[in-house]
């Protein structure tokens, strides 16, 4: 403010006070009058995640090595290798209630036995539940999977010039 | 400490403070506008005297965890001091590895960086604002800023499959290609936005009631910025033309970045700056869309060495590392790198001993460097502008206490 | 008209009750008293949510009534607060503390006898009626500092003094645009007043605009409204006198405010607005008066979605600096257009 009048800094520019009062209620008005709400009303509707979505992580035993990177790389420790009977190999194990989604896993996992799916909200009534060995996180995988394809009521979501965003129902009937 | 009673009310004077008979008021650690820290507030009157911000509520030993992981599980960890500024926050640190390992990110992927960046910025001033509204009791800017922040949270959300934890940039590169749409998404996004801060102008910033609350609220002159550190917009706000961005990290040499600079120092000019910033942003991601090189979005080393089954992944814009990659050995040395949030300028030092995890990880974030303004500031003001002040400062306890 | 039945006369009859007892227990007690401001400031709280809503880009409340549009929502929240455990402080005072919410309340009741609902609704009349209503009004501050003080607790005291000044700079500005339309009626009786407006068909609002705006803004701030709720202050002094009420207490105080809003607006609609102008019957005469009310309430809890809370000095000397000297002036608008009202 050293050099120069208060008036030259940009954000002193201000209007008349009148013309500033009804402008604040006219676009309050106007917002009150045009506008929809910005809300996604979930869980009644839920989103459709885009392509890419980093969900939970589903976990295929066939495709699996064996080779514990995913529990290496796994900032949480979410991962941890398992004895499974009758199975010479280490496999691994899934905490869901550790995992921060970061797909890390999926990422370093040399044979796409790991992927990520697009659900990110489960509910568990215990803890114990969501932890998951080898065998338990498998079926837990296709119960996912089944469910990731049920799911109803999901909305799309859209960018949109207008009203910033717009949900568009999957349903396309 | 004399201690006098009136019927009912306990009155606890602080005595001699400064020769003044002050009330000592406790603002949080439970309070409706306090934050994850504590303010104790002496008033004379209606007149603040002093505070002595008391934070450490969410500190969670950032540092001392960096050092008991690999390199690149850090990343998701350190995310979380300021996760809605998540690429912003990693940046420097990923690229202080990069310097160690001796590696470069394609042009491609250091631009990715810049745009994800700019988006995360957006967002977090959008944040910034939308508290700064709230501290003032203005619930429409609140709900505004939070509402049109989702826009931007849904680009990013593209881009990187995760709203807020991204982990997107990491050693070598960016984890995913530009995906298909997302030109046309932002183009959108911009032209919305830009409209939006008009009317956020009417409602808020123009606000006649607004402006009598951050006038002349809380002046940050040039010289005591400067002499007590501040960062970021609260910097700029008092003129002086200083943004990490111009040291050129990620693409924004490029770019033709030029900070945006106030005057005035108060309140108000700090808002203004955030406002002006958003504007900026979208115009240098639209830059970097347009300037943005063709080309492999991962270091090209890590790419052939990744396991050959998976290949296809890389080619649909996906990266996919090698098993080596969890045990990066860096050279042993020093470095220290430092990148612009939107809070303000961060810093590491990171110190390598050769080994695969960081030996120490020194961090400096930005609002730790903007706590003491809380002290500076509300002086002499009076306690209806503590809120105010705290609003235009944009603090974010958890990024303070690491 | 057919509904136009004498309700008053009807119960007195057959209670053999003086009418005038009747008529001063119903109106306080149902109409315009508490039976319908219950139900007003349950709509009231629910459309404020809502316009706000809507103005910030949400859905407000919903789930409780889905039909409604979340109107049951309030009636709900009611119920919990109703059977909340009132959790009194060790250090509190506790007779000032319990009394002091109640007493104000009882307070505004007064209040609801006076202010005309309706042709002929009202508890009892008086030549000064307008004066009583002011009265009932300005007690409640007294009690709310009380509150303040008697919770001992720091923000309670701080709230207090602020409503301290805030009464001292609202009612000054109230008071004299009251006065300055009562000498352009010549009256003191509310009844009276609406009567005059009726019979020269000019409602107060087009002979004196100023008295009516500056009631309106000191209203206000009387009544702890954004952009002056500085008594509540909720990002500095958490609620204000009242931060330390729980349960039933908490939501006496909640509705004195909504109280003393709805009070001032009813009385707004009588001063300005003609009252039950254009009709004559007891139903399109209540119809009237309520939604000239309404509508004034609403407008009052819209300015919530616009402005932010003003800084204590500011409005100390907005009222003082600028809406007082206003104020004068409207006297001399009164003393002009005097003459239109005979
Ligand atoms: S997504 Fe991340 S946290 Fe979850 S299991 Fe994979 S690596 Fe671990
Ligand atoms: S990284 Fe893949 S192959 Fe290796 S253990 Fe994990 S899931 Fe199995």
């Amino acid at each position: 403010m050293e050099n120069r009048s208060e008036k030259e800094i940009p954000s002193r520019k201000r209007p008349n006070l009148v013309k500033a009062h009804l402008d604040a209620i006219t676009i309050g008005l106007k917002t009150l009058l045009t506008r929809k709400p910005m809300t996604m009303m979930y869980p009644e509707v839920s989103e459709e995640w885009p392509e890419g979505y980093r969900g939970v992580i589903i976990y295929f035993y066939d495709k699996c090595i064996g080779c514990s990177l995913c529990s290496q790389i796994c900032p949480p420790r979410a991962i941890k290798m398992y004895k499974v009977p009758g199975d010479k190999r280490l496999r691994p194990g899934y905490d869901i209630g550790r995992c921060i989604f970061c797909g890390l896993c999926v990422e370093i996992c040399p044979v796409d036995a790991l992927a990520e799916s697009k659900v990110s909200d489960k509910v568990f009534d215990k803890l114990e539940q969501m932890v998951f060995d080898p065998i338990d996180w498998t079926f837990f995988t296709k119960d996912l999977q089944k469910e990731q394809e049920t799911r109803r009521n999901k909305v799309r979501v859209i960018i949109d010039e207008e009203v910033g965003l717009r949900y568009e129902s999957t349903v396309t009937k | 400490m004399s201690s006098s009673t009136l019927p009912g009310m306990e009155v606890r004077e602080l005595g001699t403070r400064q020769g003044l008979r002050l009330i000592e008021l406790n603002i949080g650690a439970q309070h409706p506008a306090s934050g994850h820290m504590r303010m104790i507030v002496y008033l004379d009157g209606d007149v603040i005297v002093d505070v002595d911000p008391d934070i450490g509520y969410v500190h969670r030993t950032m540092e001392k965890l960096a050092e008991t992981r690999e390199y690149v599980r850090v990343i998701s960890t350190i995310e979380r001091m300021t996760i809605i500024d998540a690429c912003n926050v990693t940046l420097p640190y990923v690229e202080a590895v990069e310097k160690l390992l001796g590696i470069e990110p394609p042009p491609r992927a250091k631009y990715l960086r810049t745009i994800l960046c700019e988006i995360n910025r957006i967002s977090s001033h959008l944040y910034g604002l939308g508290l700064g509204g709230i501290f003032l009791n203005h619930s429409t800017m609140y709900m505004w800023a939070f509402g049109d922040r989702e826009v931007f949270l849904h680009l990013a959300n593209m881009l990187t499959g995760a709203r807020l934890t991204h982990t997107y940039a990491i050693m070598g590169g960016v984890r995913r290609d530009l995906p298909q749409g997302f030109r046309d998404a932002f183009e959108k996004a911009k032209r919305y936005m830009t409209r939006r801060l008009k009317e956020y102008d009417k409602i808020f910033f123009n606000n006649p009631v607004v402006r009598g609350r951050l006038e002349n609220i809380g002046v940050l002159p040039r010289r005591d910025a400067i002499l007590l550190g501040a960062s970021g917009p609260n910097l700029r706000a008092s003129g002086v033309e200083y943004d990490a961005r111009m040291t050129k990290y990620a693409a924004y040499e490029e770019l033709d970045f030029k900070p945006v600079v106030g005057e005035a120092g108060d309140a108000l000019e700090r808002i203004w700056v955030r406002l002006r910033e958003i504007e900026y942003s979208l115009e240098l991601i639209d830059r970097a869309l347009k300037q943005l090189p063709e080309g492999l979005f991962f270091n090209e080393k890590y790419v052939k060495m990744a396991p050959p089954a998976v290949k296809h992944w890389i080619e649909k814009g996906r990266v996919r590392l090698p098993g080596t990659y969890i045990r990066l050995k860096t050279k042993p040395g020093e470095i220290i790198t430092r990148a612009e949030m939107g809070h303000g300028e961060i810093t590491y030092h990171l110190v390598s001993d050769g080994g695969i995890k960081p030996y120490r990880l020194r961090i400096v974030t930005p609002s730790a460097r903007n706590l003491i303004l809380f002290k500076e500031l509300p002086k002499g003001h009076l306690l209806m502008d503590f809120p105010a002040i705290y609003g235009s400062l944009d603090y974010f306890p958890p990024e303070a206490d690491r | 008209m057919v509904l136009d039945i004498d309700l008053v006369g009807t119960i007195s009859t057959y209670l053999g009750l003086p009418p005038e007892l009747v008529r001063a227990v119903l109106a306080p007690l149902i109409y315009p008293g508490l039976g319908v401001f219950t139900v007003i400031v349950l709509f009231l709280i629910w459309a404020e949510r809502k316009i706000a809503a809507k103005v910030q880009l949400r859905v407000g409340p919903y789930y409780v009534s889905k039909r409604l549009h979340g109107a049951l929502q309030m009636l709900a929240d009611g119920i919990r607060v109703a059977f909340q455990e009132v959790i009194i402080p060790l250090e509190a005072e506790k007779p000032a503390y319990i009394l002091a919410p109640i007493l104000s309340f009882a307070a505004l009741t007064v209040a609801f006898a006076v202010v005309p609902g309706g042709p002929g609704i009202y508890g009892f009349s008086s030549s000064m009626s307008l004066l009583i209503v002011y009265a009932a009004i300005s007690v409640s501050p007294i009690l709310i500092i009380l509150m303040g003080w008697s919770s001992s607790n720091k923000f309670s005291y701080i709230g207090a003094g602020r409503e301290t000044l805030v009464t001292i700079a609202g009612e000054v500005t109230l008071l004299a645009s009251l006065l300055s339309v009562a000498m352009m009626y010549k009256s003191l009786d509310i009844l009276e007043i609406v009567e005059i407006q009726r019979q020269t068909d000019i409602i107060g609002l087009v002979a004196n605009p100023l008295a009516a705006l500056l009631f309106f803004i000191a209203a206000l701030l009387l009544t702890d409204r954004i952009p002056f709720d500085l008594v509540l202050g909720e990002q500095e002094i958490v609620q204000g006198p009242f931060t330390e009420y729980t349960g039933v207490l908490y939501a006496l105080t909640l509705a004195l405010d909504y109280g003393k809003l709805y009070v001032l607006m009813l009385l707004f609609t009588s001063l300005f607005l003609g009252g039950w102008a254009p009709f004559d019957s007891v139903i399109l005469g209540v119809v009237a008066v309520l939604a000239k009310t309404i509508l004034l309430l609403l407008l009052a809890v819209f300015l919530r979605s616009v402005y932010a809370r003003m800084r204590i000095d500011q409005v100390a000397s907005v009222f003082w600096g600028r809406l007082f000297p206003l104020a004068l002036l409207s006297f001399i608008i009164s003393a002009l257009v005097a003459p239109l009202y005979g």
